[in-house]
């Protein structure tokens, strides 16, 4: 048996690919001060500090690595990650969309399943290699995503009894 | 001997069940390459809710163990180890797989797995009440070290940068601090109604784990991909059983760095099974042949990737200190059935505690023996189409995040929270140290506001935290962590500019 087929490939680490510029690494080292900050100002900007004592630890601490991580990212002393580029960045906005678009709109209005089976179909679609004119190719998909859902149905609302939200439909 | 009293409520037939069903679907799972074992379990936790606490921590038990040996199934046949912990397992594994003996090569894989896996079960059988009963004098102060250590030594370990891997725990440890504070009630950093409840721990292990992993599974785009799965011959267990029991300095090699390397927290099964590789290359007469199909190279990597399963749950079970990822999963499933993992553990949910030890024992037999057999099937797996695996985990994890509390908030926060991993990774931020962060949160803030009390009442903060042996040896491990990891941060960025500037001398000249 040595049957060529489509297969998963290792996902390289970000370390193993190029490391990033100097301008990927300074912009998550800003968010990430930017966030310490703010942890740090809301922490201490309270009238009862008590239920505080611990945040203000923890933001002391992040603010100062975040420092640390800004002005090593600036100086260009500690590039880590691959960072991103345009092309991976254009693969993954459609698959991260969709899901998205599950979680926060289709699930409550269509109901947990059918958003569900619909953003399956539609992420399988959309990163699905073989051709979409082809009869057969659409077969294949439907037929993959209802049995995955039926699968899940069963075990989700009929073992495990999970009440989802029903939308306009299931 | 306490253990043998237990035993029972491990073979009774729902607990054999559930045993069988999790041993099968982790070496399903551990076979497909992007499923790691850390993720497997947390995608499983939201199942456990419907089990008692002894039946549920029997299925996560069981898959990670398995899914650890599952994972030499792709290494083998695809030179795609499943996990990092099958990295070593591909150089042999493959090789032997080329020259038509994959099915030999899964065989003593297994085998070798099974032996690994009982002797680190042992080890984790006669260790963790020694050391329990050792921490049953623990105070706050000492719990709230412990907890930063656990923070501290994954933060450190677990990533190239020592400062986003700190960074990744504080924001972890941030994160357990969002919703109403435990003792006044008081609102904390909740600026979406999403967050009222906090953020779930099971809601993040998922979308920490699993979310990122979607992402990467859709980097490629449509771009199809081939590879070509090696064929299995037919070839009998007994005489791979045999071959590998003759070969005991592996074996050996194999148990005792598999295991000297679970109890360090936060080294792991990658490191376990290199190790173990290159210590048997050295002293093996075959060294010359390890990498191009030596049989002993890949019961030296798959005895060592599963000794450490064990004792990577002694610190685990004993301080709360998770020694890897997925034992840091599992401690978020002991946290949601009630059980404070710890000095306690044994005397307060002794039942529990050693009924999930006696089963990650008699797991380790099942998954030798399913792994012999079920091998072909799981290798059939490694060919899913990667849009659907990512379709799969993804509805898995949406429903999985939504049936822990049925609350929509949390699917929210797994999916928000999951996508920016996702970035943050890139970025050389790690996943898990935040999870850690995120468990250990509110251990580490209840034991540093009760020891504040204790010591406005007594000699003072600095007093009571840290002065006293205890505390300033975990003070000084945490403290020669950060420094060790700095130290070698240093040496490899150096190591990196030599060779870039050998490199750019050669094409110069």
């Amino acid at each position: 048996m040595s049957a060529p087929a489509p297969a998963p490939a290792p996902s390289p680490a970000p370390e193993a690919v190029a490391v990033a510029g100097r301008a990927q690494q300074v912009f998550p080292a800003v968010l990430v001060l930017a966030l310490a900050l703010w942890i740090t100002w809301v922490s201490f900007d309270v009238d009862d500090p008590v239920p505080y004592l611990f945040p203000r630890l923890v933001a002391v601490i992040m603010l100062a690595l975040a420092a640390v991580a800004f002005v090593r990212a600036v100086t260009g002393g500690n590039q880590t990650g691959g960072g991103i580029d345009l092309r991976t960045l254009l693969n993954v906005l459609p698959g991260i969309g969709l899901m998205f678009l599950l979680v926060f709109v289709l699930a409550d209005w269509l109901g947990f399943y059918t958003a569900s089976t619909a953003v399956f179909l539609a992420l399988y679609a959309f990163y699905d290699p073989a051709p979409h004119g082809a009869i057969g190719t659409w077969a294949r998909r439907v037929a993959v995503t209802l049995g995955f859902m039926a699968v899940m149905y069963g075990l989700f609302a009929l073992v495990l009894q999970v009440q989802t939200p029903r939308g306009l439909l299931l | 001997m306490e253990f043998l009293g237990y035993f029972g409520a491990v073979f009774t037939p729902m607990s054999m069940l559930i045993l069988c069903v999790g041993t099968v679907g982790g070496l399903i799972l551990g076979a497909t390459p992007g499923l790691s074992p850390t993720m497997a379990v947390a995608l499983l936790i939201p199942f456990t809710f419907h089990m008692d606490p002894a039946q549920g921590l029997i299925l996560l038990g069981a898959a990670y163990t398995s899914s650890v040996a599952g994972g030499a199934v792709s290494a083998i046949l695809l030179n795609i180890p499943g996990a990092p912990a099958n990295i070593a397992t591909s150089l042999d594994g493959f090789q032997m797989a080329k020259k038509g003996e994959a099915a030999k090569a899964l065989q003593m894989g297994f085998i070798s797995s099974g032996v690994g896996g009982v002797f680190g079960i042992l080890v984790l059988i006669f260790l963790t009440p020694v050391l329990a009963k050792w921490a049953l004098g623990f105070g706050p102060s000492h719990l709230f070290w412990i907890a930063i250590l656990g923070v501290t030594i994954i933060g450190t370990l677990d990533t190239r940068s020592v400062v986003k891997g700190l960074l990744s725990g504080c924001i972890g440890l941030w994160i357990a601090t969002i919703g109403y504070d435990s003792i006044q009630g008081v609102e904390r950093f909740i600026f979406t109604d999403h967050l009222e409840g906090g953020v779930h721990v099971i809601a993040a292990l998922i979308g920490l784990f699993a979310i990122p992993q979607v992402v990467e599974m859709l980097e490629h785009g449509r771009t199809p991909r081939t590879v070509t799965l090696m064929a299995m011959e037919h070839h009998s267990v007994l005489d791979s059983a045999r071959q590998v029991f003759a070969k005991g300095r592996a074996l050996t090699i194999g148990s005792i760095v598999g295991t000297i390397i679970g109890l360090i927290p936060g080294a792991g099964g990658q490191i376990a099974g290199i190790v173990s590789y290159d210590q048997t290359r050295k002293f093996s007469p075959n060294r010359a042949r390890f990498g191009s199909g030596e049989a002993e190279g890949v019961v030296a990597a798959e005895t060592a990737n599963n000794a450490m399963v064990g004792p990577s749950l002694v610190p685990l079970l004993t301080l709360s200190v998770p020694g890897s990822p997925t034992a840091a999963v599992l401690l978020g499933g002991l946290l949601i059935h009630g059980i404070f993992p710890g000095p306690n553990l044994f005397t307060q949910h002794a039942p529990v505690a050693w009924t999930f030890i006696n089963s990650m024992l008699v797991g380790q037999i099942l998954m030798m023996v399913f792994g012999l057999y079920i091998a072909r099937l799981a290798s059939r797996v490694t060919l899913v189409p990667q849009p659907i695996l990512a379709a799969g985990i993804l509805v898995l994890a949406v429903f999985g995040s939504y049936s822990v509390q049925s609350s929509l908030s949390d699917v929210f926060v797994m999916l928000t929270l999951g996508v920016g991993m996702y970035f943050l990774a890139r970025f050389g931020f790690s996943a898990a140290p935040m999870v850690l962060g995120i468990i250990l949160g509110p251990i580490a803030e209840s034991n540093y506001v009760q020891g504040r009390i204790i010591a406005e009442a007594g000699d003072g903060l600095f007093a009571y935290f840290c002065t006293g042996t205890l505390n300033l040896v975990l003070i000084a491990i945490c403290a020669a962590s950060v420094i060790y990891s700095v130290v070698m941060e240093v040496r490899t960025r150096r190591l990196i500019a030599q060779l870039q500037k050998t490199a750019q001398q050669e094409a110069a000249t």
